[in-house]
């Protein structure tokens, strides 16, 4: 195809947007509407996700030492768990540092620890532990099985008989909560990214059905087109620029509206009022994160939504 | 074929199937053969339902015989590709009853926009349009939009866009149908004229006394097959109204 045709094209589908104003209107607000809502469902979806993923960092597995674990054995487990692949961190809790801890936590009651505090004190009840923290909470049960089978070394006792013994005498896993985590981000994960996958369907289909009357108010114009020899891909620009063009108006007005609500949101939960949030708002995706993603995942969107509606449209004019 | 040979029908057959079981198949043409040769005016006869339409969409490709064989301008219809039919046309120049004009255009945006859908450079066209709506004698209704000309201006226009391209054939569907009988022969002295320089004209009609006034060869149609071809009985006939 010729520059100049396809310049003429181009003019043609931009000349008859403007020409069917109150289609292109039309279809404008359908597709914004229909952008805008999708556009909710994914923003919702990538925020509770981003919310669920600090509450799984919260989660704290703490093994417990046995007093009689070999000193060895404990040394080698401090550089063999962070070795794990599922685990984000691991912190050694001497027998001392639990005592300092207590004491913090009683508060004014804390000097009942005085007789247990220091390094080496026999009678320090509390004992040593290790915090890990893991990176898919999903695979925590298997985790703490692993880190348990690492404890595992062989006891010999003072008449010299052999034992299977375990450096750990105690795991306290919050298995409940992290499976509870798990199942809520699979939940919104799934309503989130189905409703954008129906409301992209339901576009589609509006947005080709809109179409749909726009090519059928120009059907006189497309059979004049074929029998005076024009090409059917000569025919489709003009109608694919026209969508496409409308799908890219779209998807910048709903940038608009969905990011200036974002944007509004976000500033609202920085208020003082809105403190009790705090936990939630440290999560969310910062403005600047999501606007040029969105942006971009609207007018492409809406433009592939224009393209395909156009073609599906048109292909039944051509037949002549 | 023939290299004078602009249309051929051999053996055609065109039969529409029913939509569903219970619908019939409608035979619309059957056992056509004819020859059309290079610089003949050539009436097509015959009543509404005759088949002429069919003839007409046979010649177009707008549908594809389904025994026999079509040759239009020297390409075999029957093995032309989807792809090849927008170059076919480019190749005939068609006039309808209803004009089919756009009427958002102005009568040189309608010429021009077949050349402009055949990709030809704007320089071209700028030459071209003004000479042949001068041919046709539209040359001082250029930017007057179709709802402000006559039903033979209209005529005129469809014409002016059929010949844009010179192209060697010319047919015209009932061209004189939506216009007065003094306009229809303006319209029909016109396709004389284009004729004279060497290029083929189809008129398809159901109107005997048209085709009796201009004395050309008629092929009659009836039930979907050529009853007549000459200067025959239905020429003849009315030409002694």
């Amino acid at each position: 195809m010729k520059w100049s045709s396809f310049k003429y094209l181009v003019k043609q589908g931009w000349h008859s947007m403007v020409a069917n104003r109150l289609m292109t209107l039309a279809s404008i607000g359908v597709l914004v509407a229909c952008l805008m809502i999708t556009g909710v469902a994914a923003l919702l979806s990538v925020n509770v996700t981003s919310y669920v993923d600090y509450l799984e960092t919260l989660n704290e597995i703490v093994f417990f030492i046995d007093d009689a674990a070999p000193a060895e054995t404990v040394e080698a487990l401090k550089t063999q768990i962070p070795a794990d692949g599922n685990v984000a961190a691991c912190e050694y809790v001497p027998k001392a540092a639990a005592v300092e801890e207590m004491r913090e936590y009683l508060g004014d009651y804390g000097d009942i620890m005085n007789d247990y505090a220091g390094e080496g004190n026999t009678e320090n009840p509390l004992p040593a532990s290790f915090r890990v923290s893991v990176t898919d909470v999903a695979d925590l049960a298997p985790t703490v099985e692993r880190i348990k089978a690492m404890g595992a070394y062989t006891a010999t006792a003072e008449d010299g008989t052999a034992s299977d013994a375990n450096v750990f005498y105690k795991v306290n896993s919050p298995s409940e909560l992290s499976s509870t985590l798990v199942n809520l981000k699979r939940i919104v994960n799934y309503i989130g990214w189905g409703l954008v996958a129906v409301l992209g369907v339901v576009s589609v289909v509006v947005i080709s059905n809109t179409i749909r009357l726009t090519v059928f108010a120009r059907r006189k114009e497309i059979n004049i087109m074929k029998f005076v020899g024009a090409t059917n891909a000569f025919i489709r620009l003009p109608f694919f620029v026209e969508g496409m063009t409308v799908g890219a108006i779209s998807g910048v007005l709903a940038t608009v509206v969905v990011g200036g609500a974002y944007y509004g949101l976000e500033q609202a939960l920085l208020q003082p009022e809105a403190l009790w949030l705090n936990e939630f708002t440290k999560c969310m995706w910062p403005f600047m994160d999501i606007i040029w993603p969105l942006l971009g995942g609207f007018v492409l969107f809406g433009v592939a939504i224009g393209g395909v509606g156009c073609a599906s449209s048109i292909r039944k004019h051509l037949k002549v | 074929m023939a290299t004078t040979d602009m249309i051929r029908f051999e053996n055609v057959k065109k039969i529409y199937t029913g939509l569903d079981a219970k619908s019939k198949d409608i035979v619309a043409l059957h056992n056509v053969n004819l020859s059309i040769k290079k610089g003949e005016f050539v009436f097509v006869l015959g009543h509404s339902g005759a088949g002429k339409s069919t003839f007409l969409k046979l010649i177009l490709r707008e549908e594809a015989a389904t025994e026999g064989k079509v040759f239009v301008n020297g390409r075999d219809l029957s093995s032309i590709r989807q792809r090849e039919i927008p170059y076919l046309r480019r190749g005939l120049g068609v006039v309808f009853q209803d004009f089919r004009l756009i009427p958002t255009m102005t009568a040189y945006e309608n010429v021009a926009f077949a050349m402009r859908v055949t990709n030809i450079p704007e320089r071209q066209i700028k030459r071209r349009v003004p000479y042949v709506l001068n041919l046709v004698g539209l040359a001082g209704k250029a930017h007057s939009l179709p709802q402000e000309l006559s039903g033979g201006e209209q005529q005129r226009i469809a014409l002016a866009r059929a010949l844009v391209h010179s192209p060697p054939i010319i047919i015209a569907d009932e061209p004189t149908g939506n216009i007065d009988p003094e306009l229809s022969v303006e319209i029909m002295e016109l396709l004389q004229a284009i004729n004279s320089v060497g290029t083929t004209v189809v008129v398809v009609t159901h109107e005997r006394e048209l085709a009796a006034r201009f004395r050309k060869r008629t092929i009659m149609i009836d039930h979907g097959e050529v009853v007549d071809d000459g200067l025959g009985r239905y020429g003849r006939e009315a030409a002694q109204v």
